[in-house]
């Protein structure tokens, strides 16, 4: 058809994240995509080692789910991106093909995909684009950063302090002595990292000592943080721009010290065969009064980050203290949450259209804004060529 | 018109054809005219699957054995003709061995009516001897549901045998009475009709004491061709019945104009001397208050919509004069549920409610469906599914037309619509009555299906309104 918008849904990517972006593309988006028959859905893969694919048979998850899909990407073509004049994919060869984008749909997890790096792209190649803008993605996907701005703005974070390596390596007694004024136990992480991989929880200097090295192998900064007593967590998805729609508290129901919705959401139907609702409790059985709080600051939240589209903020409560805490902000929620959307009538098409209407209105609103304005700066300069001063 | 062709040579095709016949249940005019309309001989297996009997792989070994002899005679002919007329051959051959299965079912029908007069010859004996009361349902609608609420209010108090399925014919219904053990006290018949004089041949082979009407509408208009055919068939019942009980669904139009001053009418208003009050429905079923003798005594049932009112009241009369007492009746009604396929619940564990209703293809049935998921307040979003209706002849325009209507009166959030020859009248109907929801298409129903995770949340109710059986294609 014609008249169909061309969306491309980008997934994949260099990023530990890379296969939960592939789920996240197929279930819910590619899939809803198909059945609301609305787009023409070009499905646009990123490698592992960075090469950008798009092949039709991508828009089925059954291509990666054969074990021998990375090989069989060698005998599938490459194709270049263009930013020239929009957003477009080209398919090289001898009938070399260029392919124009409406619409983006991004879909990739953690570095390069969820940390604004694509966004910018996107932004350089004047296309809209669903979820989070590159400001907010940025900022989200640096949970030192995160707790400033959230905190500058009144909303309760855990007590924290920050360091880089190389402050670590010139005073590393400085730094402990900082750590140490926090109440123990003490969670030690690497700031950008999405999942648990370098994060510790430590009672002792020794301990605090060993995950601080660890945490800057994989970091150039180290975050640590008290640790939440009488621990509740809970997480909150959001949709919208500036007035944004909550979906449902969720709790999960294992309990761990570390708390990866992403994974357990991932892989807890598969190791136990439950049912991706039964992994977690939706709403959360919590009071009403902790309900309000975290739906307020969830709010204020996703406001000072500039959320845009779509987001998922992670709460800690102290269940004794009632103290509520903003723990980090996921731009992209693993297969955008759409069990939780759904529990509050929001079907997978509902939710895939109006991420798509938001990229849309977005879009429609940063072209009013002027970016570029008349100056006689190149004439004033000083200087020029010889003979004329 | 070349794929078509083509899609004659294929390994399946003989396969194709006889799962064609199985699926007509062997009736060779209708054979004939599917395979004029049959697009693609490679995917004619759609909704079900050929069920491998004797006779299946009879025709199957026939079959084969009718295709290779043709072309190892076309190959034979070529000798003496030359290779253009073995080329001929070979092109005619599909088509010659298609007409000749149907010829050999036909033929075959010349053995088989035989045995089966003298199957239901044994089981009229059986019959005469048995001294217990019989009623028989008649209707182009509603005979499994009457005959199963019957079936469980009348087992409260009396030793009830039915037949299973849909056996409505006189050989199935020869095969049940075969496993009768002969101290039931009540039987209960399902009459099918097909053409003309179908009734009368049931009535005189099981000879009813009373009867049931359930209602009269398109349903195998195709065959009948007017309705009033089709009410002369199914009042062959009351004909034959004379003064004995004869109760009528006053809720059918069709079939109340039909009524004797004799017959009994039931309706959602109550029946005789019973009147129903306070009636409501939901999910969790059907309640009603009925008023006998200034005395009020409730009932609720786990069927669905106020339609099935009208069948248990009449359920209800029926037993009582049977000598039920109304304590059993009523513990009776409460273990009235969903039948398999006819408007059954599935509570999905995403929230959503699929409301399955395949079995249901009548326009009387889908109007009292749409009823139903108009009053239901749930706050998710109805979803309405449906292939359309089958056999309704000259009607089938307005009869979809008429559903477009309603489904735009009843304000359905979605209607999901499988593209075939009727579906398109039921969005002019939803257009001419400025449906304001939204109308989803799917080339088939198993896409459409595979599509409802996608189109669902928590709350919503989907309702799956008729099957489209592959003959119909």
């Amino acid at each position: 058809m014609p008249n169909k918008k061309t969306i491309a849904v980008i997934f994949g990517g260099k990023s530990a994240e890379h296969d939960v972006s592939i789920i996240t593309a197929h279930i819910p988006i590619i899939n809803a995509l198909k059945v609301a028959d609305k787009y023409n859905v070009l499905p646009v893969y990123i490698a592992k080692d960075g090469r950008w694919y798009s092949e039709s048979s991508m828009n089925d998850l059954d291509y990666f789910k054969r074990a021998d899909y990375e090989d069989r990407l060698t005998g599938d073509k490459l194709v270049d991106i263009s930013l020239n004049g929009g957003f477009k994919i080209i398919h090289r060869g001898l009938f070399s093909k260029s392919i124009p984008i409406d619409i983006v749909f991004t879909a990739m997890h953690g570095t390069f995909g969820e940390d604004g790096s694509l966004m910018g792209m996107l932004r350089m190649a004047n296309v809209p684009f669903v979820g989070c803008d590159m400001s907010a993605s940025a900022v989200a996907m640096d949970k030192i950063f995160t707790k400033q701005i959230i905190a500058a703005e009144g909303i309760p974070v855990v007590p924290f302090v920050w360091f880089t390596r190389y402050d670590w390596e010139k005073m590393p007694d400085e730094c402990l002595s900082e750590a140490k004024k926090l109440n123990w136990p003490l969670f030690v992480k690497p700031p950008h990292l999405g999942s648990s991989i370098g994060m510790a929880k430590v009672r002792d200097e020794k301990g605090l000592r060993d995950a601080i090295e660890v945490a800057l192998h994989y970091d150039s900064k180290v975050l640590i943080e008290e640790s939440v007593e009488n621990l509740i967590e809970v997480t909150l998805p959001i949709i919208g721009d500036d007035e944004p729609q909550l979906g449902a508290i969720e709790r999960p129901l294992n309990k761990s010290d570390f708390f990866d919705f992403e994974e357990k959401y991932l892989s807890q139907g598969k190791k136990t065969g439950l049912s991706q609702g039964s992994y977690s409790e939706i709403p959360a059985k919590i009071a009403p009064d902790l309900a309000r709080e975290v739906e307020t600051l969830g709010k204020k939240t996703y406001r000072a980050l500039g959320c845009s589209g779509m987001a998922r903020i992670d709460f800690l409560i102290n269940e004794k203290s009632n103290n509520v805490f903003v723990n980090e902000v996921n731009p992209l929620p693993g297969s955008l949450y759409h069990h939780n959307f759904k529990t509050i009538g929001i079907s997978d098409i509902d939710l895939v259209n109006r991420l798509i209407a938001f990229a849309e209105e977005r879009f429609t609103e940063e072209r009013k804004l002027t970016r570029t304005f008349k100056s006689e700066i190149l004439n004033k300069i000083r200087g020029g060529k010889k003979g004329e001063n | 018109m070349i794929k078509r062709f083509l899609s004659r040579f294929n390994l399946r095709y003989v396969h194709s054809l006889v799962y064609m016949l199985q699926a007509t249940e062997y009736k060779v005019g209708d054979y004939f005219s599917w395979l004029k309309r049959v697009d693609d001989f490679r995917f004619v297996e759609k909704r079900k699957k050929l069920v491998k009997t004797l006779k299946a792989k009879t025709l199957l070994v026939m079959g084969w054995l009718i295709w290779i002899v043709a072309i190892l005679f076309s190959v034979f002919y070529s000798s003496i003709f030359g290779y253009v007329s073995t080329i001929f051959l070979i092109i005619l051959s599909p088509y010659v061995l298609a007409y000749a299965l149907g010829i050999i079912v036909l033929l075959g029908q010349f053995v088989q009516i035989p045995v089966e007069n003298v199957i239901i010859s044994q089981a009229r004996k059986v019959l005469i001897r048995h001294k217990a009361t019989r009623i028989a349902i008649a209707g182009s609608f509603g005979k499994t549901t009457m005959r199963e609420i019957m079936n469980i209010v009348l087992s409260e108090g009396k030793k009830v045998a039915a037949p299973p399925h849909s056996y409505n014919t006189p050989l199935s219904i020869a095969k049940f009475v075969k496993e009768l053990k002969g101290d039931e006290e009540i039987l209960i018949f399902e009459f099918g009709e097909y053409y003309p004089g179908d009734i009368r041949r049931l009535c005189e082979f099981v000879k009813p004491d009373m009867g049931v009407i359930t209602g009269i509408n398109e349903a195998h208009l195709a065959k009948f061709e007017t309705l009033d055919k089709t009410a002369k068939t199914i009042f062959e019942l009351a004909d034959f019945l004379g003064d004995k009980p004869v109760y009528v669904n006053g809720e059918s139009e069709n079939a109340r104009a039909h009524a004797r001053k004799n017959h009994i009418i039931y309706d959602r208003n109550g029946v005789s001397d019973m009147q129903v009050k306070k009636a409501e429905t939901d999910l969790s079923g059907t309640s009603f208050t009925l008023a006998i003798n200034e005395k009020e005594w409730n009932f609720k049932s786990s069927l669905l919509g106020l339609h099935q009112i009208g069948p248990l009241t009449a359920a209800i009369a029926i037993a009582r004069g049977n000598g039920l007492s109304l304590g059993q009746i009523q513990s009776g009604i409460a273990k009235t549920k969903p039948f398999e396929h006819r408007l059954e619940p599935i509570y999905g564990e995403d929230g959503v409610t699929i409301l399955d209703d395949s079995y249901n293809g009548n326009p009387d049935g889908v109007k009292a469906v749409i009823e139903f998921l108009s009053s239901l307040k749930t706050g998710g979003r109805r979803i309405y599914v449906t292939p359309g209706l089958v056999e309704m002849g000259a009607r089938t325009k307005e009869v979809h037309r008429e559903i477009g209507r309603e489904l735009a009166k009843a304000r359905i959030e979605k209607v999901v619509l499988i593209k075939n020859s009727v579906t398109s009248y039921i969005e002019e109907g939803l257009k001419e009555s400025q449906y304001e929801g939204e109308v989803i298409w799917f080339s088939d129903a198993l896409s459409a299906f595979a599509a409802l995770p996608q189109m669902t949340a928590k709350g919503d109710i989907v309702l799956l309104q008729n099957d489209w059986p592959d003959q119909y294609a």
